[in-house]
């Protein structure tokens, strides 16, 4: 298949509004204005540029950074002492070898530099980071900004240690300043809607359900880790060709807050929302600086006050957090509110020819080998043993806590088995971890649904079909992802956000996700939980049609007796963690062992007789 | 050997303390899933309360219960106004809420009472060393570590006998659960931050002990170090709090003895940096919580 370029056409378009709505007013400020204006503005792209960059990994990837500002103090190090006039750089870096001391680059060299050098160090320390979920990356991310603040005050000779850097030349210009915010501002806008943006976006909203649609959640989160800190660099050192003398507690706790602020009153996961952010506060930090020295009210002497700034900062984030926690403009881009960036039904590919190649049934045999999986002393799975070759359903039932989910999740690789041997045909996959098993031809949906939230229908197919076939471009995948939708029956909900589809929407678009990587079986945790009598008739006819319409071999777990009798060429029961029978639904219904584990022995015996 | 003695005496004495801090987040967290930024505004409250009773007169020994009782009545309060309308939102969401109660803390300390250290006088009885075998061994941190472990026992105790204990066991297992049976939510959470409260106190003391003074920002260092304790033992674990504080006292005082003097500025990068490379290797920690999938 040929390679086409991933851009959704709609992200170019609310890329290039975005730097206009920046670009225009600060054009006019420039050409009109004067004096302490000009300052404030070339400030606001500074901190644009660095809210952006901030946004590029914490909003796609819902982990709060404390850490950009530390690529920031580096960026604003490095490009420092590469510009900084050799005379005085001997005597402020003595300790510095004689070639930095003598090279003195220009404003473009030395960034491109910079952002080499912060995009490396950021790789080494992304490796750690973005291994680690939710409030633990934070903390992380916390030490690193002590690390790195610590650093260069330790490295006294190389740095100018806790003193200030001065002599840096002023190249921070208010036209330098848009043209890089406004890069930086589309740059973040591209990458959301892009492959990796999106493939990040979806393991924000259900890290294991990205997993299970194949997506290597550490790497992905690595490349917005380092693109984000290279822009923060790119910020810092902004803000040092700006302020011409820093130190390194500038680039400490207080800017990290303002960032982090701006962001998240904007719209944490919203590059129109660092935007609007980095607006409001810019605006409301000028009018409280004003009066951090005391006030003259006419009637009234307000003192002066330590922190106003801080404080005010404060109160604005927790008033966000308790009335309008996502912030400003939520999830929404600015297409939201302009009809024009809006996709219209008519944008949507409406030759939904299939791509791939369904009339090639799969072949192969599923084997669980001797699967056992203890938690400390418990065995929760013990030497079970199945197959399931593609073309059949096998059920697997067994009272509550008797092993069921565990074992999908050996062969999802959500768990790692303690013993045995799994194999699709003659591949090993035992104990390999969930993403690696997705693209290996094991499909799967949750007990609990887990879509992707707060990505729309065709986003949740789509995420996963770049999986499936990386090179395609957005053209081809969105007529690949209508395309399942429509197999589904839910093609016309395509643009609506998944989180808002009725629940037996919800089921279907899982399993359209799931089908998305062409898998040769299918694990289904108790697909049928929750609905009604005509829900559970349309997933029955879903599923007849999953094993012959496509081929697919289905392993069931779910309670629905009625469900699993009737569709199942075999059944399996578990208890305890052991295999007690297997056969068709005939063969269970007539074992002793089956009504012992459900209903226990006394009641079992009173039945028979 | 005896370097070495006095140096494993030290880690105790500052790990014991990072040990009390961490398991005073780690209590918060296993049950609400909010780490607390404010924790070391607690720290910094102790000290401002002992500074106060002292000023007014009151004994010392009352002096410290005040303080103590300060950070208690201040963590219970705290939850009331600023935690509960973020109770059931996200981690990020709470964090920031902790981190901006936090800052306004700091101002408030600097603008009503002064951004300048406060001495506080440590007792004489405090300052000295007692000699065992051939070692002088400071006072204080035999105190520090005397009373982490009567700390450690009062609280392991408290969560295995007594009813509400075990609802708190219970609701760090699973919170939800816990509340289906029967287990009172505000209760079980004050209960939570009193007791973050109370060792977040004696930590505050034993730091107050070390330095002499108290400035706005005291609390602040530690309580960031003791964060990256409990991620090291593993978020949302006890045990792993305490052991994780341990294995960073053990690392810090381990490299300012033994680190060569070029090198010794470097010792908060290279501790953190340690750190995070066990995370490297162990993403959950070192005592891993397990989730199930469904």
């Amino acid at each position: 298949m040929a390679v086409s370029a991933y851009v959704v056409p709609q992200a170019a378009k609310s890329a290039i509004v975005l730097g206009a709505i920046v670009a225009i007013p600060c054009l006019l400020i420039f050409a009109l204005a004067q004096g302490p204006i000009i300052t404030t503005t070339t400030n606001f792209l500074v901190m644009l540029t660095a809210v952006a960059a901030l946004g590029i990994f914490s909003g796609n990837s819902g982990i709060l950074s404390f850490g950009q500002c530390s690529f920031m103090a580096l960026g604003a190090q490095i490009s420092a002492t590469l510009t900084i006039a050799p005379a005085l750089k001997k005597s402020a870096f003595p300790l510095l070898a004689d070639a930095i001391i003598q090279s003195h680059f220009s404003l473009p060299i030395a960034l491109l530099i910079t952002l080499i050098v912060v995009g490396l160090i950021a790789l080494a320390i992304g490796l750690a980071i973005c291994r680690l979920n939710g409030s633990s990356a934070t903390i992380a991310t916390l030490g690193l900004l002590i690390i790195v603040e610590s650093l260069i005050v330790a490295a006294q000779g190389f740095t100018r240690g806790n003193q200030a850097v001065y002599g840096i030349p002023k190249m921070t210009t208010l036209p330098v300043a848009l043209g890089l915010a406004v890069a930086t501002l589309v740059i973040a806008r591209i990458y959301r809607d892009s492959r990796a943006g999106l493939l990040l976006r979806a393991t924000r909203e259900n890290h294991a359900a990205a997993q299970s649609i194949g997506i290597n959640v550490p790497s992905q989160r690595l490349v917005a880790w380092v693109l984000s800190a290279m822009l923060s660099g790119l910020a810092g050192a902004m803000m040092a060709h700006m302020l011409t003398v820093f130190s390194p507690k500038q680039f400490y706790f207080d800017l990290t807050f303002s960032i982090i602020v701006m962001q998240v009153v904007g719209g944490l996961a919203s590059v129109t929302g660092s935007l609007a952010g980095t607006v409001l506060i810019t605006v409301v930090v000028e009018i409280l600086r004003r009066s951090e020295n005391g006030l003259d009210l006419g009637f009234v002497q307000i003192p002066q006050i330590f922190g106003v700034t801080e404080i005010g900062l404060c109160l604005i984030i927790i008033a966000t957090l308790y009335t309008r926690r996502e912030g400003l403009l939520g999830f929404a881009e600015i297409d939201r509110f302009l009809p024009f960036l809006r996709p219209r039904r008519s944008d949507l590919p409406r030759d939904t020819t299939a791509v791939a190649d369904i009339s090639r049934k799969p072949t192969g045999i599923l084997r669980i080998d001797a699967i056992s999986k203890a938690y400390g002393g418990l065995l929760a799975v013990d030497k079970v043993s199945l197959e399931l070759p593609v073309g059949q359903i096998l059920g697997l039932i067994g009272p509550n806590g008797s092993g069921k989910t565990t074992l999908l999740g050996c062969i999802a690789g959500t768990h790692q088995p303690t013993g045995g041997r799994i194999t699709i045909d003659d591949i090993d996959v035992t104990g390999l971890p969930a993403h690696r098993i997705a693209h290996l031809g094991i499909g799967r949906t949750f007990q609990n649904i887990r879509l992707f939230t707060h990505l729309t229908a065709l986003e949740n197919v789509q995420a996963a079909l770049t999986q499936r076939w990386p090179q395609m471009g957005y053209e081809a995948l969105t007529v690949a992802a209508l395309h399942l939708l429509a197999d589904l029956k839910i093609a016309d909900l395509a643009q609506r956000d998944a989180g808002t589809l009725s629940y037996g929407q919800q089921r279907r678009l899982e399993i359209a996700r799931a089908l998305a990587l062409e898998p040769r079986f299918l694990l289904l945790d108790e697909p049928a939980a929750g609905m009604n009598e005509s829900e559970t008739e349309d997933l029955l006819g879903i599923l007849a049609w999953l094993v012959q319409g496509r081929g697919l071999g289905l392993l069931i777990v779910d309670h629905d007796m009625q469900l699993i009798m009737r569709l199942c060429n075999q059944i399996a029961v578990l208890n305890k963690g052991e295999l007690i029978a297997l056969g068709s639904a005939a063969d269970v219904q007539q074992s002793q062992a089956v009504r012992e584990a459900y209903l226990g022995r006394r009641h079992a015996e009173r039945i028979v007789a | 050997m005896e370097f070495f003695l006095q140096q494993f005496l030290n880690a105790l004495a500052l790990g014991g303390t990072y040990a009390l801090l961490g398991l005073g987040l780690a209590v918060v967290f296993s049950v609400l899933g909010l780490i607390n930024f404010a924790h070391g505004e607690l720290m910094t409250l102790t000290g401002y309360g002992i500074f106060y009773a002292l000023l007014f007169g009151v004994p010392y020994p009352l002096a410290l219960i005040i303080g103590v009782v300060l950070a208690t009545g201040a963590a219970i309060l705290m939850e009331r106004v600023a935690f509960r309308p973020v109770r059931n939102s996200s981690g990020t969401t709470m964090l920031l809420t902790s981190f901006a109660v936090s800052t306004i803390l700091h101002i408030l300390f600097q603008n009503l009472i002064s951004a300048r250290p406060k001495a506080i006088a440590v007792p004489n009885s405090l300052t000295g060393a007692v000699a065992i075998a051939d070692m002088q061994i400071g006072v204080i941190q035999l105190l520090s570590i005397l009373v982490t472990a009567v700390s450690l026992l009062a609280l392991t105790l408290f969560l295995r006998r007594s009813l509400l204990g075990i609802a708190m066991r219970a609701a760090a297992e699973d919170f939800n659960v816990a509340r289906l049976m029967g287990v009172n939510a505000n209760l079980v959470i004050s209960t939570a931050f009193g007791i973050s409260g109370v060792l977040a106190g004696i930590a505050g003391i034993l730091w107050l002990f070390q330095r002499g003074s108290v400035d706005p920002l005291m609390g602040f260092l530690p309580v960031l170090k003791a964060f990256i304790a409990v991620v090291l033992g593993g978020l949302g674990s006890l045990s792993g709090a305490v052991i994780g504080g341990f294995i960073l006292g053990f690392i810090e005082v381990g490299l300012r003895a033994y680190l060569p003097d070029g090198v010794l500025a470097y010792r908060d990068a290279i501790s953190l940096t340690l750190v995070i490379l066990v995370l490297f290797f162990w993403p959950q920690g070192i005592v891993a919580r397990r989730e199930a999938v469904r």
